[in-house]
C-alpha cells in the first residue's frame, strides 16, 4: 500500500550485472510490458552507448528494455513534452514511463491540464539529485577531471561530490561546490531542486537507504503503484525485504541534506534579484530581454505551456510580428502564463540561445506565488492550478504583490 | 508505431547547430534540442526551431520537368536527363556553365565541378559563394594564404575585443552572437560597423560605428593611422610575423584624418575609441560579412581589415584573426571543392600544373587550363547554363537584365527542390532530394565538417543533387569516371584529392560530434580548430600587408537619386526566400517585403508608416511597404533581399569588384515615391501583396 517501503533487487542475473544499483526500475518496466499492464514503456537511453546523448525511446519488445539500464547524468530530454507532443498524451496507449521528479511534475501540470491522461500511466519515479548539462560537462570532464570524456562510464552525485568511474575503474572525484563556482556541475534549476525523491510519481526508486548494497530503495507512492509493485514481486521479477529503520533514517537524512543546499543554492540565486532596487530590476531584466531573438525555443519546451493556438504566436496581434527582440510583453506575458505551475525542470533555460536566465525568474516568481497559495506545482494532480482557480473572496485580499 | 529521435544538423546559416528530428514512421513530425552539439548546445535560432518547415511544402518538385510547347510537363529521369545530355553533346566546352550552390553538400558539389571540367572541358564552373564571399579568398590568400574562418566558434569566446565588420550578427548567426554575448559577460568591448542601427547596434555593441555605406575602407586606415600615431601597433608581432610594412607605414602616416571624418560621416573621436579599444585588446577578433565584401571594393575592404589584424597581432591566436562569416550550409564546402572558375578542389589555382595533378587523379586528359567565367558573365554570355540549389534571377544584381539573358539560352537546367522563380525561364527542372534525405557531408563556416544522414525519403523521383549529376555523366559516356554509388564513394575521392580534408572519414564523423575542423591532414590527427598558430600559409610563411587606398563607391546619390540604398537579410528569412517563406511559423513573422525609411526623409517624402512606396534605380523599380523607423539614418534605405514580389536586386547594381567580382549590393543610388497612403485607402484589401 501507498507508503510501504522495501529494498529491491532485480530476480534477473543479466539486469542486475548491467545495472548500477539493484537493477529494479529495468525489471519494473520488463514486467509491465509482459504483463500486459502497459503497451509501451518510456524510458530514457544512451544514444549509440554515448552517455553524453540521452534520449527518450517508447519500447514494446520487453528484450530491448536493458538497453535502457543504467542512470544516465548527462542528459534531460523533455519527457513530459514527449508524451504531449508525440504519445498523444497517452490517451490512446498504456505506458510506464520511467521519470525525474521535474518529469513527473510536468506530467502533472499536463494532466491538470487534459493534455495527459493519468489513467494510462505509470510514473516509475527516480531519485535525483541534479542533471549535469551535456556538452559543458564533457568540457569539464576534460579540463577539470583531465580525462577523455568518452572513457567516462558513470557518474555519481552524492554528499557534494562529483564522482566519475572510468573505462579502467578508477575514480575521481571533486568538490561539486567548487566545480559549480566555475560555471561547471549541475545544471542551474537543478542545483535550486529541493524535490529528490519523487513522491508524486506512483512509486519512488533510488539508492538511499541501501547502504553500498547493491539494491533499489522503493517507496510506493500511490494505490496504483502499490498494485504495480505487489504483482511484479508476485510474478518473481524482482526481489524484497523491508528496509530496517535505519536504512530508512539514512535515506531521509540525506534527502534533507540535499534539501538544505538546494534552498541555500535559491537563496543566493534569488537574492542577488530580490535586492536589487526597483530602477535596477528594471534595467536588469530589460537588459537581459533585450538579447531575446523570439525563437520561441522557451515556449516549446516548457511542460507547462500546452495551448494549441498560444497568444504568442506572430498571427496572434498581441506582440508585433517580424521584430527582435520583441516587445517586452513577450518574456511577460510567458513569465506570468506559467509561473503559477512551474516545476523548475530548467527545460526553458537549456534551450534558450542567448542565456536568458528564464528558469531562475520563473521559478523565484512561482516561490513567490507558492507562499501566497500554498501550492506547490507538480506534486498533486487533485490540486487546483492557483491563477486558474482564484476566488472572488480571494480577489479581494489586499497588499498581495509579486516582486518581479 | 516507430518513433525515434534521430540526429542531425540545421540546413540554414553555416554555424551547424544540431537539432534532433522526431521521426514517426518514416515521416519528420517535430524537433527537438540536440544538447551535447558543441556548437549550440541544445539552443536554436527562430530558424533552427524551424528547420524542417519546408519539407512537406506541397510545392515540393517531385518529377523531372520538360518544357513542351511552353509549359513544364512531368517527365521520367530517363527522358529528361536523355535531352539534356542531347543539347549538352552540343554544346562547345565555352558555351557551357554550371551554377552550383552554397546549400548543396560537399559530395554534390564535387561531382559538380568534375562533371563541368571532365565531361564538358571548361572551368566555368560557379557558385553563389562568388556573390558574397569571394573577396575573402581574393584578399585573403595574399595576406594569410587562405579565405577560410580563422578561429573556431567557441574561441571566440576567449576574445576581449570583437570586431563586427558590416554583420548584422544578431539576425545572421544568432547562435555566434551568444558566444559575443558570453564574452561580452566577461568584458570584451564589441566595436560594430553597419550604416544601419540593427539589434546588434542596440543590443551587443559597445561603439557602434555607423559609417556610411562603403566607407570601410577609409575608416581602417583613419584607425590604423591612430593605432600608429599612439605607438599601439604589435611591434614584435610585425617584425616576425609580416612583411611589407614599410609601405604601410609610408601610406598611413600620410592619412589625414579630418577627411576621414568627412568620408565615414564619424566623429574622429569615434574611431579613435574604437582604434585604441582593438589594439590595446589581448586577442582581438574581426567579424565580417556582406556588409564589407559585396561592395566593388569588397577585396579591398578585406585586404584592409586583414592589415588591421596583422597591425595590432591580432590574428595566429585561438579566438583571434580575421574572419570571413560564410552564410549558408556550404558556403565553405562548395568552394572547397573547386566550384569556382579559377580553383580546382582545395583551392589549387587553375593552371597547366594543376591540370596535369587532376588528370593523373581523375585519370583524364585534357582538363581545363585556363580560368573559366565569373557568376555573373556566365550569365550574360553562355548559352547552356545548369543552375543547381540557386537562383540567379533573385540573388543577382539588376536581376531584369539578367533574366532577359536568361530567355535567350538554348539550355537552361534547374534542379531544385522547389519551383523557383528561375525555374519558370528553365528548358529542364530536375527535382533534388532535401538535407536530410540523403547522406553526406558539409563544411560549415569554421570549416568544421560534420555528416547529416539520410532521415527520410525523398518525395516523389527526387533524387540526391550527386546522383542527377552523375546520372547525366552516365548519359554523356562518362560512367566510369562517375561510377559512385553512395555518397561515401565520392568523399573518399574528395579527401584523396584535397589534402586538408585528407585525415576525414565518414567512420570518423559518425563518432564525432560537432565534426573535425580541416585542415586535418591524417586520421590520426584531431583537425585544426584555430589557423596560422605557427606561421602563415603564404609562400614565405608571412602575414602580408597589402596598402589600400579608399574609393568610393560606384554609385552616389544625386539630385535624380537622392538616397543610398543598401540591402541585408532579416533573422526570420534566408536568403531568397525559397525555404522560409515555405515555413509557416517564419513566414508569419515577416509575410512580405520593405524598405526602411528614416524619419525625416518619410517626412520629406510625405510617407507614412505602412504605405505602399515606389522605389526606383536606374536599373528598375519595385513597389513595397514603407517601414518607418530610426533604424536607417537620414539618406539610406534599406531593403531586404528575401522576396521575390518586391525584389532587392531589381534596384542594385552590377558593378563588379576587379579582383573577386563580386558586387555592389550594399550601395546605389535610389528614389523613392510615395504610391499609396495606406490610411486614406478606403479598402485595404483590395491591394495587391
Amino acid at each position: 500500500m501507498k507508503g510501504d517501503m522495501y529494498l529491491a533487487q532485480s530476480s534477473d542475473d543479466a539486469i542486475l550485472k548491467k545495472s548500477e544499483h539493484g537493477g529494479v526500475v529495468t525489471s519494473l518496466l520488463k514486467f509491465a510490458l509482459e504483463s500486459k499492464r502497459v503497451d509501451a514503456v518510456l524510458a530514457i537511453k544512451a544514444r549509440n552507448g554515448n552517455r553524453y546523448d540521452g534520449i527518450p525511446v517508447l519500447i514494446t519488445d520487453p528484450e530491448t528494455v536493458i538497453e535502457t539500464a543504467g542512470s544516465l547524468h548527462c542528459a534531460s530530454p523533455n519527457i513530459a513534452r514527449f508524451i504531449k507532443e508525440y504519445l498523444n498524451g497517452a490517451f490512446d496507449m498504456k505506458i510506464a514511463v520511467v521519470c525525474k521528479p521535474c518529469d513527473a511534475r510536468g506530467i502533472i501540470e499536463l494532466v491538470k491540464r487534459t493534455q495527459i491522461n493519468m489513467d494510462n500511466l505509470t510514473l516509475i519515479g527516480l531519485n535525483c539529485t541534479g542533471t549535469l548539462p551535456s556538452a559543458p560537462a564533457k568540457r569539464m570532464f576534460h579540463e577539470e577531471f583531465e580525462v577523455n570524456p568518452s572513457d567516462v562510464i558513470r557518474e555519481d552525485l552524492e554528499e557534494g561530490k562529483l564522482t566519475i568511474t572510468l573505462k579502467d575503474g578508477t575514480e575521481k572525484q571533486k568538490d561539486l561546490d567548487e566545480l559549480e563556482q566555475k560555471g561547471y556541475g549541475r545544471r542551474e534549476n537543478c542545483r535550486r531542486c529541493d524535490i529528490n525523491i519523487p513522491i508524486m510519481a506512483d512509486i519512488a526508486c533510488g539508492k538511499w537507504g541501501t547502504d553500498g548494497k547493491k539494491a533499489t530503495f522503493i517507496e510506493v507512492c500511490s494505490e496504483k503503484g502499490s498494485d504495480f509493485i505487489e504483482k511484479a514481486i508476485e510474478a518473481e521479477y524482482i526481489k524484497v525485504e523491508k528496509p530496517d529503520s535505519r536504512a530508512i533514517e539514512s535515506r531521509k537524512k540525506r534527502n534533507e541534506e540535499e534539501i538544505l543546499l538546494a534552498r541555500k543554492w535559491q537563496e543566493k540565486d534569488f537574492a542577488s534579484l530580490r535586492e536589487m532596487s526597483t530602477e535596477e530590476k528594471f534595467s536588469y531584466w530589460l537588459g537581459e530581454f533585450s538579447r531575446c531573438i523570439k525563437c520561441y525555443g522557451c515556449r516549446n519546451a516548457c511542460p507547462i505551456c500546452y495551448c494549441k493556438d498560444c497568444i504568442l504566436e506572430a498571427d496572434r496581434g498581441i506582440v508585433a510580428p517580424g521584430e527582435i527582440p520583441p516587445d517586452v510583453i513577450f518574456p511577460m506575458i510567458r513569465s506570468v502564463h506559467v509561473m503559477d505551475s512551474c516545476v523548475n525542470c530548467g527545460q526553458c533555460e537549456d534551450v534558450c540561445p542567448m542565456d536568458l536566465p528564464l528558469a531562475r525568474l520563473i521559478l523565484m516568481l512561482n516561490r513567490e506565488l507558492g507562499n501566497i497559495f500554498k501550492n506547490e506545482p507538480g506534486m498533486d494532480v487533485n490540486a487546483p492550478i492557483p491563477l486558474k482557480s482564484v476566488t472572488d473572496k480571494e480577489l479581494t485580499v489586499a497588499d498581495v504583490e509579486i516582486q518581479f | 508505431m516507430s518513433i525515434e529521435y534521430v540526429s542531425t544538423i540545421c540546413p540554414y546559416c553555416s554555424c551547424g547547430c544540431g537539432i534532433d528530428l522526431v521521426v514517426e514512421d518514416g515521416r519528420i513530425i517535430g524537433q527537438e534540442p540536440w544538447k551535447e552539439h558543441p556548437v549550440n548546445q541544445g539552443a536554436n535560432c527562430p530558424k533552427g526551431n524551424n528547420a524542417y518547415g519546408f519539407l512537406y511544402s506541397e510545392d515540393r518538385l517531385k518529377m523531372p520537368l520538360v518544357r513542351k510547347n511552353g509549359t513544364l510537363k512531368e517527365t521520367s529521369w530517363d527522358e529528361a536527363l536523355d535531352l539534356i545530355a542531347s543539347k549538352l553533346k552540343k554544346a562547345s566546352p565555352e558555351d557551357f556553365g554550371f551554377i552550383a550552390s552554397c546549400r548543396n553538400s560537399n559530395e554534390d558539389a564535387y561531382v559538380m565541378q568534375k562533371f563541368t571540367r571532365v565531361v564538358m572541358g571548361t572551368n566555368n564552373i560557379e557558385y553563389c559563394g562568388r556573390l558574397c564571399h569571394s573577396p575573402a579568398a581574393a584578399a585573403l590568400i595574399p595576406a594569410m594564404g587562405s579565405g577560410a574562418m580563422q578561429t573556431s566558434q567557441p574561441e571566440i569566446e576567449l576574445a576581449d575585443c570583437i570586431f563586427l565588420a558590416g554583420v548584422n550578427i544578431v539576425e545572421t548567426f544568432p547562435l555566434i552572437a551568444r558566444r559575443i554575448f558570453r564574452a561580452k559577460a566577461k568584458g570584451a568591448k564589441v566595436i560594430y560597423t553597419d550604416p544601419r542601427k540593427t539589434a546588434t547596434a542596440r543590443h551587443l555593441s559597445d561603439i557602434h560605428l555607423q559609417l556610411r555605406s562603403g566607407t570601410d575602407a577609409a575608416l581602417i586606415n583613419a584607425m590604423m593611422s591612430i593605432i600608429m600615431a599612439e605607438g599601439l601597433e604589435d611591434k614584435e608581432f610585425i617584425a616576425s610575423r609580416t612583411a611589407g610594412i614599410d609601405e604601410l607605414s609610408s601610406f598611413l602616416s600620410k592619412v589625414d584624418l579630418k577627411q576621414a571624418e568627412e568620408i565615414t560621416g564619424l566623429p574622429l573621436g569615434k574611431i579613435k575609441e574604437a582604434a585604441i579599444t582593438y589594439a590595446k585588446a589581448e586577442r582581438g577578433c574581426i567579424l565580417y560579412d556582406q556588409g564589407m565584401s559585396q561592395h566593388y571594393v569588397g577585396t579591398d575592404n578585406v585586404r584592409n581589415h586583414a592589415n588591421l589584424a596583422l597591425f595590432c597581432g591580432h590574428a595566429g591566436k585561438p579566438g583571434s584573426g580575421i574572419n570571413s562569416m560564410r552564410g549558408q550550409i556550404n558556403g565553405e564546402g562548395s568552394g572547397d571543392m573547386g566550384c569556382l572558375c579559377v580553383f580546382y578542389p582545395g583551392f589549387k589555382r587553375v593552371s597547366e600544373e594543376t591540370a596535369k595533378f587532376f588528370e593523373e587523379a581523375w585519370g583524364v586528359n585534357n582538363l581545363p587550363t585556363k580560368p573559366g567565367l565569373t557568376y555573373i558573365d556566365m550569365l550574360y554570355k553562355l548559352s547552356y547554363l545548369y543552375v543547381v540549389g540557386g537562383d540567379p534571377t533573385m540573388a543577382v544584381p539588376d536581376v531584369n537584365n539578367v533574366k532577359k539573358a536568361l530567355e535567350k539560352v538554348s539550355l537552361l537546367v534547374v534542379q531544385d527542390i522547389f519551383p523557383t522563380e528561375i525555374a519558370k525561364l528553365a528548358h529542364v527542372v530536375l527535382p533534388a532530394a532535401t538535407w536530410v534525405e540523403r547522406e553526406a557531408t558539409h563544411t560549415w563556416i569554421d570549416r568544421r565538417i560534420q555528416k547529416i544522414n539520410k532521415v527520410v525519403e525523398p518525395p516523389g523521383e527526387a533524387k540526391p543533387d550527386w546522383w542527377i549529376i552523375c546520372s547525366l555523366a552516365e548519359k554523356m559516356g562518362y560512367k566510369n569516371k562517375f561510377n559512385f554509388s553512395s555518397s561515401g564513394e565520392i568523399f573518399e575521392e574528395i579527401r584523396n584529392c584535397i589534402p586538408q580534408y585528407k585525415g576525414i572519414t565518414y567512420d570518423r564523423l559518425s563518432h564525432t560530434v560537432g565534426g573535425i575542423h580541416w585542415p586535418c591532414p591524417s586520421e590520426d590527427h584531431p583537425g585544426t580548430p584555430t589557423m596560422f598558430l605557427q606561421k602563415f600559409n603564404t609562400p614565405d610563411g608571412l602575414g602580408h600587408f597589402q596598402v589600400v587606398e579608399f574609393k568610393p563607391p560606384a554609385e552616389l546619390p544625386d539630385d535624380k537619386y537622392p538616397y543610398v540604398l543598401t540591402t541585408g537579410r532579416s533573422i526570420f528569412h534566408y536568403h531568397t526566400g525559397t525555404m522560409t517563406r515555405r515555413t509557416p511559423k517564419l513566414a508569419d513573422e515577416i509575410q512580405r517585403g520593405f524598405v526602411e525609411v528614416n524619419f525625416e526623409d518619410a517626412s520629406k517624402e510625405g510617407i507614412q508608416d505602412k504605405d505602399i512606396v515606389t522605389l526606383e534605380t536606374r536599373r528598375g523599380s519595385i513597389e513595397t511597404e514603407a517601414k518607418v523607423t530610426d533604424e536607417v539614418p537620414p539618406g539610406l534605405l534599406f531593403v531586404p533581399i528575401h522576396f521575390s514580389e518586391s525584389l532587392a536586386n531589381v534596384l542594385t547594381i552590377p558593378a563588379l569588384d576587379p579582383s573577386a567580382k563580386c558586387a555592389e549590393t550594399k550601395v546605389c543610388a535610389a528614389r523613392l515615391k510615395a504610391k499609396i497612403n495606406r490610411d486614406r485607402t478606403e479598402n485595404e484589401s483590395k491591394l495587391e501583396f
